[in-house]
């Protein structure tokens, strides 16, 4: 009998206080990216393309939009007799355990309280992803060089500006062992205030499961319960088999406002650093009926440059490095440049949006005015929470952040938002 | 046990729709593609479902392969469930005297097993050929209210088309009185939608009858006409048979105008996004900044970098540079190369063509196709599902470029007026 020899488990349950309005009813993995699709949907299509068929979701964090778009996993192929992928929700139970009497405490006490999940299903390694991050990767290759290395645990690593490496895992990685493929890790830190490398890590990790089953139990002593923070160092200590294995593709990391505008901006032009037709990325097309959406209207006047359209949107105005999700409407004399608008977004007549990210469902009335000034040389991202009803002629500076369902009341007391200013 | 439905469905999904010219060479009318990513049939199918209609019959016979793999079992008109269901029903043999149907009363007795097995009140006759919205069920309460024995959705047209028609005259209270099948000289304007609500047992009286009854509008109607009650239930809203190549491009155009009659969207119309042996979904259309789009429907996975005016794009359509794209109708993964210009075309899927060559081209509209004046005569050229067309060519009106022409076809640089390649 054919049997999965990897389970996969992704860390969806997380939510990232920078992206705090859009992250404010849903997980960071299920933020939408790419005019169609959600951010999870990369690592759900590079275990597709990966053929590892056997996926569990950790989830926690207003999990409902996350349940909603997994479906019955059929987007991407994950619906067979030897082919799943199941949520995993906390629970509570009956029993004296008082690991089972709280929410998950970390990404390492949710695959904990689900050891027996993971034991029925027998793997011959365990997969550990996040499901926030944009990449295209092989997973195959990777678990090749851990079974290679016998390794008892195998960290993918991206190479990351200095700069920027405090906000990561970082690792010294043996240069001397497989050159450019990986080596065993000589060192690592977990978001070191001034790091001494500049590999990071991606949060793909591979674990020999008994390794795996192990180094939870004896997390569970601790008051921590991170891969990143308490696994990785504690294996580390022991002197277990840790190697890096070293991604040189793209890596877009969506972990603040600013990050994932880039990201984003990073689907367009000529060649764009994110193709996602070539990256083989699946979506749920059930998910807000995105299949029922009927082909995108460009209608007389309209001018669309260097932009993603999906189905469902209607152009009557001008949109310029934009992307726009399905159910956008831009109508006449109205400017949408560098800006990102989800789903069913309706923007006003001469309306002028610069350098956006909108969430879903929010009616912008006419002549609103949202972002920089073209005077402004910091361009920040303006942040617009769902469900908002702007009213006619509004001024919204940027860098200003407008929470969901802001009442009409609360708007009809609004002159101006300010730049920087948080309207909640 | 089986759950009692209020009203079966049976479409008749056989139309050959050989005035399609090439577009019908590997698909029945109901496949042919219609407004980007739908196809001719999503119309009927999304109009029993926005109905309320849950158990549908779809009969088959002409190339059905293209049609069968788009209807699969249902799920995007959710036919799906222990008392729903789409089920297809090709022609079958163990008919003593012929097995391929011939005609539609033929076509529905064939399959009587299935209308035995799905007892229902009424049975509601459709085909797949026309665009158009409409409430079956408000018809269905209109066919109880009469107490009728047949109600035919039916339509004022103008009287140069009645004869394309079944015409039936009415009196005052919409009972049919009479009855012309496609009429020379026609009594009336009021024409046949090809939407029939039968009572169920009536219908399987009439089927058993006489089996020389093979059509419905032949035979099976004329007769209920002059014996039993028969009405007429008038339709006002838009409604397209896209029968013929000037009809299809006419409809396609009504779709990108500006407060046109015709919304897939607002009608609910839904369609099975293909995705055989695709490992990515569509991403979005890609406009660069060079392309200049206007007037037109634009399908996921479309790249533009040239000009696109008045036209409607297909997934996955390829725009070049210095292309111009103009009053055309594109299938799925047509390209256009650098500088080329399609004009009044229609490109069946996977149509290649290269750069700097004219499709369309001149002003001799009325100029007919030679070998089929009957099809192409208003100027529109075909070009046949995966054909390639090379660089340096320039075609003229009313052309057609069969299927899978390979570019060294083209012996000469130019498709003269009404020509075929």
């Amino acid at each position: 009998m054919p049997k999965s020899t990897t389970l996969a488990m992704i860390l969806a349950g997380s939510r990232v206080d920078n992206l705090n309005v859009l992250t404010y009813y849903r997980p960071k993995s299920a933020v939408p990216f790419g005019g169609f699709a959600r951010v999870i949907d990369f690592a759900l299509s590079n275990l597709l393309h990966s053929g590892i068929e056997q996926v569990a979701i950790l989830s926690q964090y207003r999990s409902y939009s996350l349940i909603n778009h997994i479906g019955t996993g059929a987007a991407w192929d994950m619906i067979g007799r030897n082919r799943g992928v199941s949520i995993l929700p906390p629970f509570k139970d009956n029993s004296d355990n008082k690991c089972h009497a709280d929410w998950y405490r970390g990404s390492a006490d949710a695959v904990y309280k689900n050891l027996d999940f993971v034991q029925y299903h027998d793997p011959e390694q365990i997969l550990i992803l996040s499901g926030d991050h944009i990449y295209k990767m092989d997973y195959q290759d990777m678990i090749a060089y851990h079974h290679k290395k016998d390794a008892d645990l195998t960290i993918a690593f991206v190479q990351v500006d200095k700069s920027k490496a405090h906000r990561f895992g970082i690792a010294a990685i043996d240069s001397n062992e497989d050159g450019e493929t990986g080596g065993r890790l000589l060192n690592y830190w977990e978001k070191p205030e001034s790091p001494e490398a500049d590999w990071a890590s991606l949060t793909v990790l591979v674990f020999k499961p008994e390794v795996l089953y192990r180094a939870l139990q004896e997390n569970q002593e601790s008051s921590s319960f991170e891969f990143g923070r308490d696994i990785i160092p504690l294996l580390m200590a022991q002197g277990r088999k840790v190697y890096g294995y070293k991604y040189t593709g793209y890596w877009g990391y969506t972990g603040t406002t600013e990050e994932y505008w880039q990201a984003s901006m990073d689907l367009l032009g000529e060649n764009p650093p994110i193709d996602m037709e070539a990256w083989g990325l699946r979506t749920n097309m059930e998910h807000r009926g995105i299949r029922d959406a009927q082909p995108a209207l460009i209608r007389d006047g309209a001018i669309v440059h260097n932009s993603l359209v999906y189905n469902g949107c209607i152009v009557e105005g001008t949109v310029k490095n934009s992307i726009l999700f399905p159910g956008v409407h831009v109508e006449k004399g109205a400017v949408v440049e560098d800006s990102v608008l989800f789903f069913n977004n309706h923007i006003g007549a001469d309306c002028k949006l610069s350098r956006v990210i909108m969430d879903v469902n929010s009616v912008i009335g006419q002549g609103v005015r949202i972002g920089p000034e073209a005077t402004s040389k910091a361009k920040v991202v303006t942040l617009i929470g769902w469900n908002n009803h702007i009213p006619d002629k509004m001024c919204i500076g940027e860098g200003a952040k407008i929470y969901p369902n802001i009442s009409s009341e609360q708007w009809s007391k609004v002159k101006c938002v300010e730049a920087e200013e948080v309207l909640r | 046990m089986s759950v009692k439905q209020e009203a079966l469905v049976l479409l008749l999904a056989g139309g050959v729709g050989s005035r399609l010219n090439i577009l019908v060479q590997s698909r029945a009318k109901p496949a042919v593609p219609f407004a980007g990513h739908y196809r001719i049939i999503d119309f009927s199918l999304s109009n029993v479902m926005t109905s309320g209609l849950t158990k549908i019959g779809v009969l088959t016979q002409y190339k059905p392969l293209s049609l069968m793999r788009h209807l699969g079992m249902g799920e995007a008109w959710d036919f799906t469930g222990r008392s729903r269901g789409l089920k297809i029903l090709p022609p079958h043999t163990g008919f003593k005297d012929s097995d391929w149907y011939k005609g539609t009363a033929d076509a529905v007795r064939q399959n009587i097993d299935f209308l035995e097995k799905n007892p229902a009140d009424e049975v509601l006759l459709l085909s797949g050929d026309h665009i158009y919205n409409m409430d079956f069920h408000a018809m269905i309460e209109y066919h109880r209210f009469k107490k009728a024995d047949v109600t035919i959705g039916m339509m004022v047209v103008p009287m140069s088309e009645i004869y394309q028609f079944g015409a039936g005259v009415t009196d005052d209270n919409n009972r049919i009185i009479d009855w012309e099948e496609k009429p020379e000289h026609p009594k009336t304007n009021l024409a046949s939608m090809g939407i029939y609500v039968f009572d169920y047992k009536y219908l399987l009286d009439s089927l058993y009858r006489d089996k020389a009854e093979v059509d419905f509008g032949m035979h099976i109607l004329p007769r209920a006409i002059d014996n039993d009650n028969v009405f007429a239930y008038p339709f006002y809203g838009y409604w397209r048979d896209v029968g013929t190549i000037q009809s299809y491009w006419e409809a396609n155009m009504d779709v990108i105008m500006r407060d046109s009659a015709i919304s897939p969207a607002a009608w609910g119309i839904r369609t099975n996004i293909e995705a055989d042996g695709r490992p990515a979904d569509r991403p979005p259309a890609r406009f660069s900044n060079s392309a200049r789009v206007s007037c037109s429907m634009i399908s996921a996975g479309c790249v533009i970098r040239g000009t696109v005016i008045n036209s409607v794009l297909a997934p996955g359509v390829v725009v070049e540079e210095g292309a111009v794209v103009r009053d055309s109708i594109l299938f799925a993964d047509c390209t256009v190369g650098k500088k080329s210009t399609v004009d009044l075309t229609i490109c069946d899927k996977r149509v290649k063509i290269s750069g700097d060559t004219i499709v369309g081209s001149g002003m001799n509209h009325d100029f007919p196709n030679i070998k089929q004046p009957k099809h192409l005569y208003t100027g529109i050229t075909l070009v046949g599902k995966e054909a390639s067309i090379p660089s340096g060519i320039t075609i003229g009106r009313n052309c057609i470029v069969n299927s899978k022409t390979e570019e060294s076809a083209f012996s000469t640089g130019e498709v003269a007026d009404g020509e075929t390649v």
